[in-house]
């Protein structure tokens, strides 16, 4: 979770995704453009590097010669996403790489910019940004950033396709490169960056949302995650119903939560002193006279049989045996003296 | 993930028992969901534009849960983040492209194309809606990959809820079972 912070270009600093090799890239779906993109040996076609940090050069050097690698791409960290560790892996599956990773160190500009010969291109430009005050600047920045020298020289130590290429300046920008016989002005390219952009995060989505997988189109797309995320959102309403109709207390034990929550959880613990969980005693105890009591006393008398609550916490534990947090509820509150009650 | 959100749902609800005796139903229900939101939203600790327009959303409905509860996570500062921009005004944009648009050809397939194009925009709109603090966002992508962070994160809330809420109506129905059971021998007896 230690990624938490680093969502946007906020950090600016797209180190995890970088470990990211070429062959996970691979995975991009896509059309061909992307696999272009993706193939170290290609190492031309399109490539539209999204990188983060917006303060930064980010500096390719294409010739063999580049002391930090021998491709042409770089890897760059598309999105530092929140610390999601799914989220991280699929995300780094966006991250268009086409050659080994490349030190940190180049990400962040500190590579040698000066010492690269005229004829190596050097492309720095942001890609998006994932603030939205950047995004106009960065907009500007594309369209005039780029250097409209269109140089034919096309390098030697890769099979690219493309027929221009862009000087840059010292700025963190998307280095794009214009495929054979596709327009090379700046607002195409601009434009064909952000749609690969945006598609590739449509295929992320895709993998997310259920059942995606099989429509085509961006409409329908779009339209299915519409519809489960209401969805979604629907159900933490009933469940928050659910949850304030079924009991009208809950005790919580937020100590021993975080103390088990590593442990294995109880089994035999279940007796009937320490069955003082909080849900069948509780809504017992609104229907009569209702008054706090510790865990770990005994359940009042109208419940003589403990032998039922054991089968009721039998129940529950089966049910949610691999269930964390549940489980953790029902030991820790079995398990240790202090605790936290907590009405609603 | 889960548990760290368990948690700080948690400490929530515990905030706002002894703040009101919640009596109703709907107040309850009010309190947990507005408590398990912005447990979810603090958990990105303002990195996402969702998170933050969530924070905002829950403040003005009650802005004394979100106080206490963003104190007790010490992160008082997510309820002032705002974002800056300003809503689009949707119908003067289109105004003006249209004024814009009025000569362009009309061929079949751009036709179609723009159809196409129309109705993804119709769609991301509608996404917009349903995201929190979509409005905000200027750019597509920014929306994706909010929309991304937003799917999981109401996930793992799912999730959660309705563990506990199952563990809980599991207890209680064997506890109203075997309390109308009793009331039936007593009846009887």
């Amino acid at each position: 979770m230690d990624l938490s912070g680093r969502f946007g270009a906020r950090s600016g600093n797209g180190v995890p995704f970088r470990e990211v090799t070429g062959l996970e890239s691979l995975h991009l779906g896509g059309g061909d453009e992307f696999r272009q993109m993706v193939l170290p040996e290609n190492g031309g076609g399109f490539t539209a590097l999204l990188e983060l940090p917006p303060t930064r050069a980010v500096e390719l050097l294409h010739s063999s010669s580049s002391s930090s690698s021998q491709a042409t791409l770089h890897s760059v960290g598309t999105l530092t996403f929140p610390s999601n560790p799914i989220l991280m892996e699929r995300a780094a599956r966006f991250s268009v790489i086409a050659t080994e990773q490349n030190p940190n160190g180049n990400i962040s500009g500190e590579t040698t910019t000066s010492s690269v010969p005229s004829n190596e291109h050097i492309k720095t430009e942001p890609a998006e940004t994932e603030t939205s005050d950047q995004a106009a600047v960065e907009k500007q920045n594309n369209r005039c950033g780029k250097r409209k020298d269109f140089d034919k020289k096309v390098n030697s130590s890769t099979k690219k396709k493309s027929k221009s290429s862009e000087e840059n300046e010292k700025l963190p920008y998307v280095h794009v490169r214009a495929r054979r016989g596709q327009a090379t002005d700046s607002h195409s390219l601009a434009e064909r960056a952000r749609r690969e952009k945006i598609n590739a995060r449509m295929k992320l989505l895709q993998e997310l949302v259920p059942g995606c997988d099989k429509i085509q189109g961006t409409a329908l797309v779009l339209d299915e995650i519409i519809n489960h995320v209401q969805s979604l959102q629907r159900q933490v309403e009933m469940l928050s119903m659910r949850l304030a109709s079924v009991n009208p207390r809950i005790d919580f034990n937020l100590d021993t939560i975080l103390a088990s929550e590593n442990g294995s959880l109880m089994d035999g613990s279940f007796n009937g002193t320490t069955m003082q969980l909080a849900w069948p005693h509780q809504v017992m105890e609104t229907e009569q006279s209702y008054h706090h009591r510790q865990l770990q006393q005994p359940p009042p008398q109208q419940w003589p049989f403990d032998g039922l609550n054991q089968p009721v916490w039998g129940r529950e534990e089966n049910q949610d045996h691999g269930n964390d947090h549940n489980s953790l509820m029902v030991g820790s509150a079995s398990l240790h003296p202090n605790q936290v009650k907590m009405e609603l | 993930m889960k548990e760290e959100f368990l948690k700080k749902w948690q400490m929530g609800l515990q905030i706002y028992r002894p703040l009101i005796d919640n009596t109703s139903v709907s107040e309850r229900r009010k309190a947990i969901k507005l408590s398990a939101d912005v447990a979810m939203a603090s958990l990105r600790k303002g990195t996402t534009c969702w998170s933050r327009a969530l924070i905002q959303k829950t403040a003005t409905e009650d802005n004394f849960l979100v106080r206490q509860m963003l104190s007790g996570i010490k992160a008082e500062t997510l309820i002032n983040k705002k974002l800056p921009k300003v809503m689009c005004h949707r119908k003067i944009v289109r105004r003006s492209k249209k004024i814009l648009r009025r000569r362009q050809s009309r061929s079949a397939i751009e036709e179609v194309a723009a159809k196409a194009r129309k109705l993804v925009k119709k769609k991301t709109q509608g996404l917009r809606n349903v995201v929190p603090g979509g409005e905000f966002m200027s750019n597509d992508v920014l929306l994706i990959q909010e929309t991304l962070d937003y799917i999981v994160s109401l996930q793992t809330q799912v999730n959660v809820m309705r563990s506990i809420v199952d563990a809980a109506e599991a207890g209680s129905e064997r506890t109203a079972y075997y309390l109308g059971k009793l009331k039936f021998a007593i009846e009887d007896g």
